[in-house]
């Protein structure tokens, strides 16, 4: 058994993955996703060699200051060995997350960012939701759904980046599985449901808006909150 | 490979080549990459292999001011910039005897551990916490990957029978690329070569593969 991923981050989103031009929420994301996904890491190193081709080959900027400075102060640094390097890889304590029945190993960039410690906090409808603080931009989380959940229908106001880990989950546009990439705009409305369970990460830019009955009570909250975690961080 | 120049190929037809030939002066042939001391890759290797002082200098010639121009491009911002340069090159001499051709062309090598060291700077310069880095989100191919699979490789040749039917449960690429790794104990180029992939496929293939495997056999003791 393969997951191969039916949706897939977008070549723009890609190329500024690679030149590093987003935001460390959507990166640890993208990354998650490339470890996952054959064929956008392919994609992505391609598009990479591409973009250092690019830069190596533009004239320098004349205006530019010279630096040549700095040489003797670098040359006079002791370099790297090799063993040196390899054992800074290892993996992160945390690497799996336990669901009801299994556990779900994660991806090696997910894993560093749960070390931090989840704290799982319940929300109506049979959701679960762990955040983790990568960055003071983006607010990301882990969201579980218990098999048979639903979240109340909702629209964003930013964009919103979801990553399925496990089990899958369907809304409006799709049924989504393990190793799926989707980006949610302020435009889509939507209402996900999970009959089996899902894990995923997300990254939102900005808060939820909830669109129908008594969830839309929580809206003022959800932006007070919203705001008051981004504060806190800043 | 198109860096490599035309007459590499020597088996091509008579015609073409005579025909490459009728329009390329001779001495206008680019050398091979691998060849060529004043190459990028030489240069580098020469900096990692020796601490060529003046192999150093003619790279912070050819890359200081386009990693600054990088710098200008990602954090609008000077200072920040100025200070790239100096750890992007800092982190090229320090860097250096990790490299090799396997790891693509010195361009490709300096451009990512330039982008990494701005994204990390520019974390650093905003306060953001310091739980991810620019590492872990651009894995570096090769480091630790080297380590990994050798203490795999240790493993599975032991448990090989019992992991038949795991390893059967992989995707039909990733067991190919598994199983000249492992069983028939090829290089990862001579791998490549073997199932024609470029080298990189091949190495994300096995991490896949490896990765899967792992995962399906459970903690070791």
């Amino acid at each position: 058994m393969t997951n191969t991923a039916n949706f897939h981050p977008s070549l723009e989103l890609l190329t500024d993955f690679s030149q590093g031009k987003l935001a460390t929420g959507i990166s640890v994301a993208l990354s998650a996703h490339l470890e996952l996904c054959e064929i956008c890491q392919e994609k992505a190193s391609k598009l990479e060699s591409e973009a250092a081709k690019f830069w190596a080959k533009a004239a320098d900027d004349k205006t530019s200051p010279d630096f040549s400075d700095m040489i003797s102060a670098i040359v006079g640094q002791a370099q790297t060995t090799y063993d040196e390097s390899a054992g800074k890889q290892e993996r992160p304590p945390v690497n799996e997350i336990h669901m009801l029945h299994h556990s779900v190993t994660l991806p090696r960039v997910l894993a560093k960012a749960a070390s931090q410690g989840l704290v799982w906090k319940t929300l109506a409808g049979g959701i679960k939701r762990a955040s983790v603080i990568v960055d003071n931009k983006t607010q990301c989380e882990f969201i579980y759904m218990t098999p048979g959940s639903q979240v109340p229908v909702h629209r964003h106001q930013g964009s919103e980046v979801t990553l399925v880990l496990d089990g899958s989950f369907s809304d409006e546009l799709g049924h989504y599985r393990a190793t799926d990439f989707m980006v949610r705009t302020k435009d889509n409305l939507h209402k996900p449901t999970s009959e089996e369970g899902c894990l995923c990460f997300a990254v939102l830019d900005s808060p939820l808006t909830f669109t129908k009955g008594f969830a839309k009570l929580m809206n003022p909250l959800i932006e007070y909150k919203f705001r008051k975690a981004l504060a806190a961080r800043a | 490979m198109y860096a490599l120049s035309p007459n590499v190929n020597n088996f091509t037809a008579g015609s073409i080549a005579a025909k490459d030939r009728a329009k390329t002066p001779v001495n206008q042939i680019k050398p091979l990459a691998k060849t060529d001391p004043n190459s990028d890759e030489s240069l580098l290797i020469a900096v990692g292999n020796t601490q060529d002082t003046s192999a150093f200098n003619q790279l912070f010639i050819r890359f200081s001011k386009k990693i600054f121009a990088m710098g200008m491009k990602l954090t609008r911002n000077e200072q920040v910039a100025h200070d790239l340069v100096q750890e992007a090159m800092l982190t090229v001499w320090q860097k250096a005897p990790l490299y090799d051709l396997d790891r693509g062309t010195a361009q490709s090598w300096i451009f990512t551990l330039t982008r990494n060291r701005c994204f990390d700077m520019l974390r650093k310069q905003k306060r953001q916490p310091n739980t991810i880095s620019a590492d872990d989100i651009w894995p570096t191919e090769g480091d630790g990957d080297a380590v990994f699979v050798n203490e795999e490789r240790g493993s599975l040749e032991v448990e090989i029978a019992q992991i038949e039917r795991f390893y059967s449960d992989l995707p039909d690429a990733q067991q190919a690329v598994v199983k000249q790794i492992f069983v028939l104990d090829r290089t990862h180029e001579e791998a490549a070569k073997a199932l024609q992939i470029p080298l990189g496929t091949l190495k994300s293939r096995l991490r896949l593969g490896v990765g899967k495997l792992r995962q399906l056999i459970g903690p070791t003791p």
